[in-house]
């Protein structure tokens, strides 16, 4: 039987989904919900149903039998690292093909403490932390005190230390502490925090790298036990809620001088990712994140059981024998059982890609995000530039309040870093978003914090 | 304050002309209706008992991933419109499956009312809305009509775009919260009433007008 796809998920990513079906011939089905009705992933799906939530899975599942889709893909976000969800796509009475990796998978990198604890024993560099969650005000400040003398002892100076909470993530759920004083009234906070937004009160204490680069290695790996590379992106780019603003492929850039062997670094991080990918089996795409510090060390920070917002500045520059990769693509094909049909040594990059996160925010008054109409939103199309959105262009549309208000994701291309930055300052020279407010005041988003941050670009900061 | 009790005695005419509001049932969720449990002209009844304890009259049944979910009105009314057609069939979520119609209780047309006579706070943005929980606490244990604000104080809490902004009350003078227009955590649209305050200095004319709305307007 011919599979079918329902598309999980909202945007461009159901956008870009589709496109990918339709490359590999697939029929797929489009879900939505009633405040979603005028974006583009809507308009465009020849099927569709409205559910209630795209976090309802009883109304994922029942449109998948109504529908009679094979295969659920949940694009990023949402329940797309839920491992109950996807344990039960796979095991329910009429079992349906989970497009990402293994629930076992997601179940163990998921959980970020887990995570790190098998790194750690593989000989991977972590973040210097705790490894198992807190829950107690002067437990932590006890441990925060061990770390200090431990990473003291490494030559960390003016050592500042995070407090997350287990299950946050996306910026949600993450505080500074500099004194050791502050370590309890700011634990109890995120405890609280964590308790109320994600009913797991567990915390955990990091210590915080100053300065450094966030580097991601992009795996795939088949169900058959093959795995490769598309090689790694740099986004250090990022809002004051570690939410990623501008990415970069490849990570590092070779007209900038490093104090360590960038080659190397790149070439040992990417091993370490593929040895942990294949300790757990990993058989979808996956991203592996690192941070790297101006000295070269580089520590594992967490792993991305799913597809990413920027998958596609890897996909830009990699080639298989000489044909551009699409990431989406190669995803759902080896979901559905196929093997690679390649190895590492029929992939070979060539030139930059840079992608811009366009997204309706106050980056002046704490990036809040903002809800509103947009009447205008033009570009000019460029055989450089692919623009990913939801957002029709050519009627006034009203920015949903229950998501965050990403407009569109700009994604460059260029052969040499100059002409990346050339054109990318020229995109967004180029680039209108004009709307208002409910309030009627105009509607402002984050263009200028990107023009203004493109000179930090392969910086560390 | 001054109210103009001709434009009142005009306004309570043309509620009595026409004193009914339609709610449409509409499905929480996808799902197959296996059965209704009303007909056309039925009178069906809302949640009742001190608490709301006591559920309201069962309308349809939706069948979801094997787990039957028995619908029930949230309203007083008659029961109109119901889409016979949709019997035994898959349907979206927010599918309007029928409509209620339900006649405005005297309480229902002073908060009407009370709408162009109240200091209201509207929503500022389409979101979601708690009161601030203190202010919640302080109603549940004296009600409405009773709790004072001033100027600075936090009223409401707005959950937009995943984050929580309180909404102060920007107003000088001391109030009393005397109504509140939403239903904690359902989406409310962009200028719609939340929570309508009075100045304490004018709380004898609005006892007056609710009075002439009562003695208009017999439950």
């Amino acid at each position: 039987m011919k599979d079918r796809v329902l598309i999980a998920n909202r945007g461009e990513i159901a956008l870009r989904i589709m496109e990918a079906c339709e490359l590999l011939h697939l029929d797929y089905v489009a879900l939505y919900t009633k405040e979603d009705e005028e974006s583009l992933h809507v308009q465009r799906a020849p099927k569709k149903y409205r559910i209630s939530d795209y976090r309802d899975m009883n109304d994922i599942l029942a449109v998948a039998d109504e529908a009679k889709c094979t295969a659920i893909h949940p694009g990023y976000g949402f329940l797309s690292e839920n491992y109950r969800f996807a344990r039960r796509v796979v095991k329910r009475e009429r079992p349906l093909i989970w497009i990402g990796p293994s629930w076992e998978a997601i179940r163990d990198l998921g959980n970020k403490l887990y995570m790190k604890k098998v790194a750690h024993e593989l000989g991977i560099p972590v973040i210097p932390g705790t490894i198992n969650p807190l829950y107690n005000e002067i437990e932590a400040e006890f441990k925060a005190e061990e770390l200090l003398e431990e990473v003291q002892a490494q030559g960390f100076h003016e050592v500042t230390f995070l407090i997350k909470a287990v299950a946050g993530g996306g910026g949600m759920g993450i505080e500074e502490v500099k004194n050791l004083e502050e370590i309890r009234p700011v634990f109890r906070k995120i405890r609280a925090y964590a308790k109320r937004l994600f009913g797991e009160e567990g915390v955990i204490i990091e210590v915080k790298i100053p300065k450094f680069q966030h580097l991601e290695v992009q795996i795939l790996g088949s169900k058959k036990g093959e795995y490769v590379h598309f090689g790694t992106r740099n986004c250090t780019i990022q809002s004051p809620f570690r939410q990623k603003r501008i990415e970069l492929a490849p990570g590092f850039c070779s007209r900038f001088n490093y104090e360590f062997d960038p080659q190397k670094v790149e070439r040992e991080i990417i091993e370490y990712s593929l040895k942990l990918a294949k300790h757990f089996h990993y058989d979808s795409v996956g991203t592996f994140e690192w941070l790297v510090t101006p000295e070269g060390k580089y520590y594992l920070m967490e792993v991305n059981t799913r597809i990413q917002v920027e998958n596609e500045i890897s996909a830009k520059i990699s080639f298989i024998r000489d044909t551009q990769v699409n990431l989406l693509k190669e995803q759902i094909r080896i979901a559905l059982g196929d093997g690679l049909g390649y190895t590492q040594k029929d992939i070979t990059f060539k030139g930059m890609s840079l992608e811009f996160r366009l997204i309706a925010e106050d980056t002046k008054r704490g990036f809040i995000p903002l809800s509103g109409t947009i009447q205008r939103f033009s570009y000019a199309p460029k055989p450089w530039l692919t623009l990913r959105t939801h957002v029709p262009q050519d009627k006034p549309y009203t920015i949903p309040t229950q998501f965050d208000p990403n407009l569109a994701l700009a994604i460059i291309y260029a052969e040499t870093f100059e002409d990346l930055l050339e054109r990318s300052k020229a995109f967004l020279e180029e680039l209108v978003i004009e709307g208002k407010t409910p309030k009627g005041e105009p509607l402002v988003t984050n263009i200028e914090f990107l023009k203004e941050n493109l000179k930090y670009v392969y910086q560390f900061l | 304050m001054k109210i103009d009790f001709n434009e009142l005695t005009q306004r309570l005419q043309t509620l009595k002309a026409n004193p009914y509001k339609i709610y449409p049932v509409t499905t929480p969720h996808t799902g197959k209706i296996v059965e209704f449990k009303v007909k056309e002209g039925m009178k069906v009844t809302g949640p009742t008992g001190k608490w709301l304890e006591k559920p309201g009259t069962p309308l349809f049944i939706l069948e979801r991933e094997k787990n039957l979910k028995v619908i029930r009105s949230i309203y007083n009314g008659i029961v109109e419109n119901i889409r016979i057609e949709l019997l035994n069939k898959f349907v979206e979520a927010q599918e309007t499956i029928l409509e209620i119609k339900h006649t405005l209780t005297q309480e229902e047309i002073i908060s009407e009312i009370l709408l162009s006579t109240l200091f209201v706070i509207k929503a500022p943005e389409t979101a979601r809305y708690i009161l601030n929980p203190e202010i919640a606490k302080k109603i549940e244990k004296e009600g409405l009509g009773k709790v004072i604000v001033k100027e600075g104080t936090e009223l409401l809490i707005m959950t937009f775009m995943k984050r929580e902004t309180p909404i102060y009350l920007t107003e000088k003078g001391t109030f009393v919260l005397y109504r509140i227009y939403f239903k904690p955590f359902e989406i409310v649209q962009s200028n719609a009433p939340l929570i309508g305050l009075c100045p304490v200095e004018d709380l004898p004319y609005l006892e007056r007008l609710i009075q002439k709305i009562k003695d208009e307007w017999p439950t």
